[in-house]
This record gives structure tokens, C-alpha cells and sequence, in this order.
């Protein structure tokens, strides 16, 4: 990079994660107050974090780095990137979730009143996830990634478990259990990464926590202890990422918790690991670039094997959670091939289907609201009663697809491209294949559930309608979304450009 | 660093006492002597922060927040949830001769393992000198061990003991490979096990409830 960059002391990278902090221990301390409060408090404090996030990249783009507390946080494009696409999906989410937690049987089993009862806990619970997501995102220290990504864990776990029933226990029980496992690797990945490079002797304790410092001298770490910690660094964000074959915990959580939830698991949090796994891991590209066969490898093994078990699922939820495996495989794809070319797709990869499966899963939650029935059998017909979400279901699916003019293929296309100047032919044909399947999978569902012929009785004796306006809004915004970045793929060009370089450690 | 003050054997006994709880604790059947059990292994890792603190005096910290969070607030939760109910845990999937010789192997296998290949574990040179060689070692070791409980055994109370041995053994390896992490980042760190316990058998509570048994293999209403 031939521009200057200016390191400025800034403290919106601390606030971006203590306003949604702040503002789940106030929905908490508030908890015997009404739903708006909860409500209010968590859409101000997801929008204000979105906003500080617009506000980071904007600096970023000026060719700035901001830094907290002595470098401890640390916001460049890519960070900056991250809190935008957490910031943006939480703040999404919570207010499709508004008229959605009404609705009763759809937040838990428990009669309106002990609802009513659980719900403050349940939106300090959403603001705290989003909280360590952001903090993961924005912090430079090694070991507090760890932490931060653990903390996502732990703040996320009740909520997949929120349902209460036999399903959501067993779900929120192997998350808790396989996503602890997996992350204390990524700990003792993280440590010995940090010993590696204090060892080398040219920084100082301190400075060897930092990954920024770090960068600088993994290539002084041995061969051994550098395979080591990256086969420990897989393991563990790779577990959180969903990388095929660390995934089985991904669809019974995705599909279990309640709709807001799933759309922040599948449509955030998930990204929020490959982040962290990116930023690791690519430290140590440029000098064991045979790690971007390894890393396309397990991509496309993770992308086959997602779609390949999606085509079974009958449940939509579980469906949309198989596709997430898939498509982290994309992104796993691009980011692991370290050139620019590949990081760029990956990191657009990645925006592209925060938004897809943010509003995919929206649009089944919408189904649910309407019919209380999630299963692609029993469902048909539904485009007439919900031609909204019929029409928002059917671009999305066609975005992930990756169906030209949608953002879903501008983004494929790219990492297909990156695949192919780096001569991984085979991948570009199984990345292809399994784009195929995708559609198979998605366009199939939505042809079934909207202008299938009803099937089932439950559905017969229901007077089905549209959901009400603000659960139907974000879709539509997310739909936009999908269009706008399909045909104007240029305009997240200037921060994704930023965010790829920083990644992009092989060639250019 | 001058090593010198450190009272190699007593490490070393300690360490090796540490990791015979560590199996005890996995192989014990009966959940309150298994509780014990790591009851008594999480104070020898006290006991292990403080020998090693004489040379670094940062790990007294970390020996306060490791006794609190891992021999007082753990067994604790342990304990009420055991309660007086379940006395014993449900058959692992191995049976108890056998999994005795293969948690023998792995302790020993492992050790040995870790004990000689260390240079791949420990990238500083004080690392690979005895005493922390043996640490990183012992560490491995209730590392794997926990892994395996975590693997074979079918109840849920069980496996959170696997699963606090694996954090242990990691925690423990911090002395040899992070001396001078900071106080925040060890607090972070320990304060996360404990809480990650407590969600867990909050959760493990409510499964109880629905399914009324802990057994991890009664849990296919998920599958595919």
C-alpha cells in the first residue's frame, strides 16, 4: 500500500461496544418496566452502533486507523466493515423482532404472562450479544479475542435455548458445549501465537499481544509451532464459522432459536468468527502460502457438504442453516486464498450474505408468524395471502443463488475469478456445482411454500395474511439491498477495497 | 527469568498429583467423589500458580482468581446441581476396565509425548527448561484427559467436568506460555469458564426437567 496511513486516537471504537453493553444492563435493570422501554432501548442502541460503525468507515476511508485505550482497540477498514454488517443486522433485527415477540408461541412455550416476563431478558440478552460481537471486531489484543468471541457464546447461548422445549434445550446444550470446546483451541492457539512472538525477540511482552505487532514478525515463528497454531486457530474460530466438518452444532442452534436470533446467528455471527479467523490465520500467509490450498480445500469441502444436506431438510429453518454451512464455504474460499482479488470476494461474499440470510430467514419467520408451520411439506400456496414476503423470499433465494443482476452473484463471480487467476480450476467447477445446488434447494422451496398448491391440513383451516409493517420492512430493506449491490456493485467498492488489502498478504 | 527460587520438586509432585485427580475425576462414577475429585485437582492448581508465582509474582493473581473461580465458584455450582438425587453417573460409553487402561495410556502417552517433543509447545527458551517443561507437559496431559471424558462419557454432568479439565489444563499451560499476560486478559479468561459452567448446567437443568435424564445420548430430536 503506497498511502499513508495515520493512526488517530478516537474512542468511537470503545463506544460502538459499551453503548449496546450499556444498553442491555439498562434493559435489564429496567426489567420490570413496559415492552416498549426494552424495545425502544435496544433499536436506539443497535441503530447508534450502526451509525458508529458508518462513522468508523467513513474515517477509515480517509485513510485513517483508530485506536482506543493504547492500541488495546484498533479499527481499520475491515474492523470497520464488521461493526457496519453487526451494527446494521442487529439493528435489522430487532426491529423485525418488535411485533414478531408478540406473537404467542414464538419467543417461548410459556403462557403471554411469563412472556411478557422473559422478554426483557431476552432483548439484554440480543444487546449484549451484539455487544461482543462488536468488541471482538474492534480489539487489537490476542487474547481478548478469545475472550470476546467465547463472550459471544455465552451471551448467545440462553438465547438458543430461549424456546425452552426439548428441541431448544438439546440445541442450546451441544452449543454451549461443542462452540466452548472448539473455542478453548482457538485459546491455546491465541497463547501460543502470543509466546511465538514474544520469543522472537523483537518486541517486548506487551506488544507481542497485539496482532498488529505481531504481523510483523510470524515469519520468525518456527515451522512447527506456526502449523500447530494455525491448525489450533481452525479449529476453534472454524468450529464458531461453521466450517465444515466442525459445523453440527450450526443448524439445530440456527434453527431452534427464536427468528431474531437466527437472522443474528446466521446473518452475523458467524461472519464475526471468520473475522477472527482471518485475522489470525492470514498473519501468517506470506510465508506459508501452502496454507491457501488447505484453506480452499476445506472451503469447498464445507460449501458441497452444507447444500449437498440442505437438499434433505424438509424443516426451512434447519434448511436455511445447512445453506449457511455452504456459503461460509464461499467466503472460507476467497479469504483463505490471501491474494486481493480473493479477499475482496470473500469480504463481498460475506456483506452479500449477511444480508441474503438475514432477510431469507426473516421471510420464514414471517411464514411462521402467519401459519405457525415451518415445514416445506406442509406449506404451499402462500403468494396470494403474503405477496410481500413471497416476493422478498424468491430475490433472496435467488440472490444466494447467485443469479445475475443480484448482489449474490457479483460476489460469487468475484471469488470464482480470484480461484481461477490463481489456477484452482477444480474449485472454480465445485464452487460452480455447488452454486447450481443452491439453487436447486432455495428456488425449489420457495416455488413449494408460495406457489406450490397448499398441502397439509393445519394449513387448509387457517386465515393466513400478510405480516404486520414493521416485521415486513426489513425485509424489504434487505431485498433492496440485494438489488442495489447486484446492479451497483461498485458502491461498497471503497471500503471492502480498503478491508481486502488488509487481509490480502499473497501477491496482489 | 531466574528460576532459581522454584521448588522444582514440590512442583513436580504437585503436577503429578494433579494429573492422577484429573483422571480420578474422569473415571470416578459416583458424581460427588468425581466432583471431589476435581474439587481437589482445581486446589492443586492453586497450589501449582503459587510455587511457580515465587518467580513471577503477576501469577499470585492469577492463583486468587483461578482459586475463586475454579475451587470455590465450579464445585460449587457442581455440588448444588449433583445435589442428592443422582448418586451415580450413567454408563459411559466405555466400558470402566478399559477406559481406565485408556486414560492411563493417554496420561502417559501424552506426557511423554509432550514432555519430549516440547520445542513444538514452547517457543521460549525459559519454556523449555525444567520446571515449566514439566508444566506444559502435565498441561497437555489434563488436556487430552479432559477431551477424552468430554468424548466417551454420556452424561451431561460428566461431560462439564471434561469440559473443566480441558480449560484447566489450558489455563495451567498459561504459566509456562503467557507470563506476562495481563490481568484483565487472565480475568477475562477464568471468568468465562465459570460462567460457561453455570449456562451449562442452567441448560443441562431445564433437559433434566424435559427429557428427566441427563444423558447426552437421549438428545436425537435433533438430527440431520
Amino acid at each position: 500500500m503506497s498511502e499513508q496511513i495515520v493512526t488517530v486516537t478516537s474512542s468511537l471504537p470503545a463506544a460502538a461496544f459499551l453503548v449496546p453493553l450499556a444498553a442491555g444492563a439498562l434493559v435489564f435493570l429496567g426489567r420490570k418496566l413496559q415492552r416498549a422501554f426494552w424495545q425502544g432501548t435496544a433499536l436506539l442502541a443497535s441503530g447508534i452502533t450502526f451509525l458508529i460503525g458508518l462513522r468508523m468507515s467513513g474515517q477509515v476511508l480517509s485513510g485513517a486507523v483508530l485506536t482506543t485505550w493504547g492500541n488495546e482497540l484498533r479499527v481499520d477498514a475491515l474492523s470497520a466493515l464488521m461493526v457496519v454488517v453487526i451494527g446494521g443486522g442487529g439493528f435489522l433485527a430487532t426491529l423485525y423482532s418488535v411485533r414478531y415477540v408478540t406473537r404467542p408461541g414464538l419467543l417461548t412455550r410459556a403462557g403471554a404472562e411469563a412472556t411478557a416476563r422473559r422478554m426483557p431478558t431476552f432483548y439484554g440478552l440480543v444487546l449484549w450479544f451484539l455487544a461482543t460481537m462488536v468488541w471482538g471486531c474492534v480489539t487489537n489484543n490476542i487474547v481478548m479475542l478469545y475472550v470476546a468471541v467465547e463472550a459471544t457464546t455465552l451471551t448467545s447461548g440462553l438465547l438458543v435455548a430461549f424456546y425452552w422445549d426439548r428441541r431448544a434445550l438439546e440445541a442450546g446444550y451441544k452449543y454451549l458445549m461443542l462452540l466452548t470446546i472448539g473455542i478453548t483451541f482457538a485459546l491455546l492457539g491465541c497463547v501460543l501465537l502470543y509466546a511465538s512472538a514474544a520469543a522472537t525477540g523483537q518486541i517486548d511482552g506487551g506488544k507481542a499481544l497485539l496482532i498488529s505487532e505481531v504481523r510483523h514478525v510470524a515469519h520468525l515463528i518456527p515451522a512447527g509451532t506456526a502449523l500447530l497454531i494455525v491448525a489450533f486457530l481452525v479449529i476453534g474460530f472454524g468450529t464458531k464459522a461453521g466450517i465444515a466438518p466442525f459445523h453440527p452444532w450450526l443448524p439445530d442452534a440456527h434453527a431452534e432459536a427464536p427468528t431474531p436470533v437466527s437472522v443474528l446467528l446466521s446473518g452475523v455471527m458467524i461472519k464475526m468468527a471468520m473475522y477472527a479467523l482471518a485475522r489470525t490465520v492470514s498473519i501468517f500467509y506470506p510465508n506459508w502460502p501452502q496454507l491457501t490450498v488447505f484453506a480452499v480445500a476445506l472451503g469447498t469441502f464445507t460449501m458441497v457438504l452444507g447444500i449437498v444436506i440442505a437438499l434433505t431438510q424438509d424443516d426451512l429453518k434447519r434448511l436455511l442453516a445447512y445453506s449457511s454451512v455452504s456459503q461460509m464455504g464461499y467466503v472460507l474460499v476467497g479469504l483463505g486464498l490471501g491474494t486481493y482479488l480473493g479477499c475482496y470476494g470473500g469480504l463481498f461474499h460475506l456483506l452479500n450474505h449477511a444480508i441474503y440470510k438475514a432477510l431469507l430467514f426473516m421471510c420464514v419467520g414471517a411464514v411462521i408468524y402467519a401459519t405457525g408451520i415451518r415445514k416445506v411439506s406442509e406449506l404451499g400456496g402462500l403468494a396470494r395471502s403474503m405477496p410481500i414476503t413471497s416476493a422478498c423470499f424468491f430475490l433472496g433465494a435467488l440472490a444466494i443463488a447467485g443469479f445475475p443482476p443480484l448482489n449474490g452473484f457479483m460476489s460469487k463471480l468475484t471469488v470464482y475469478l480470484a480461484l481461477a487467476k490463481a489456477g484452482l480450476w477444480w474449485a472454480v467447477v465445485i464452487a460452480l456445482a455447488a452454486s447450481v445446488l443452491t439453487m436447486v434447494v432455495l428456488v425449489r422451496a420457495a416455488y413449494t411454500v408460495f406457489w406450490g398448491s397448499p398441502q397439509g391440513a393445519a394449513l387448509a383451516q387457517l386465515q393466513v395474511r400478510e405480516v404486520p409493517v414493521v416485521m415486513w420492512v426489513p425485509m424489504v430493506i434487505l431485498a433492496g439491498a440485494c438489488v442495489v449491490l447486484g446492479i451497483f456493485p461498485q458502491a461498497p467498492f471503497p471500503l471492502l477495497d480498503k478491508a481486502a488489502a488488509v487481509l490480502a498478504t499473497v501477491g496482489r | 527469568m531466574n528460576t532459581q527460587p522454584l521448588n522444582a520438586q514440590l512442583i513436580e509432585t504437585l503436577s503429578m498429583v494433579m494429573v492422577i485427580t484429573s483422571v480420578a475425576a474422569v473415571e470416578i462414577r459416583r458424581l460427588r467423589l468425581a466432583a471431589v475429585a476435581y474439587s481437589a485437582q482445581a486446589l492443586l492448581i492453586v497450589g501449582l500458580l503459587l510455587s511457580f508465582a515465587a518467580v513471577n509474582p503477576s501469577l499470585y493473581w492469577w492463583a486468587g482468581t483461578a482459586f475463586l473461580t475454579k475451587a470455590v465458584l465450579t464445585p460449587w455450582f457442581l455440588f448444588r446441581f449433583i445435589g442428592k438425587t443422582q448418586e451415580r453417573e450413567l454408563p459411559p460409553l466405555i466400558g470402566f476396565a478399559p477406559s481406565v487402561m485408556v486414560a492411563a495410556a493417554l496420561m502417559i502417552g501424552f506426557y511423554r509425548l509432550t514432555h519430549s517433543q516440547i520445542a513444538l509447545l514452547a517457543p521460549t527458551e525459559m519454556a523449555q527448561q525444567e520446571v515449566f517443561r514439566t508444566n506444559l507437559a502435565v498441561a497437555s496431559t489434563v488436556f487430552a484427559l479432559g477431551l477424552y471424558c468430554v468424548l466417551t462419557r454420556r452424561d451431561a454432568i460428566k461431560t462439564v467436568i471434561g469440559l473443566c479439565l480441558l480449560e484447566n489444563g489450558v489455563h495451567l499451560s498459561l504459566v509456562s506460555l503467557a507470563p506476562e499476560l495481563s490481568e484483565t486478559a487472565l480475568f477475562g479468561v477464568a471468568t468465562e469458564v465459570v460462567v460457561t459452567v453455570y449456562l451449562l448446567l442452567y441448560v443441562i437443568a431445564g433437559v433434566r426437567q424435559e427429557f428427566g435424564t441427563t444423558d447426552t445420548l437421549a438428545l436425537k430430536e435433533l438430527q440431520w
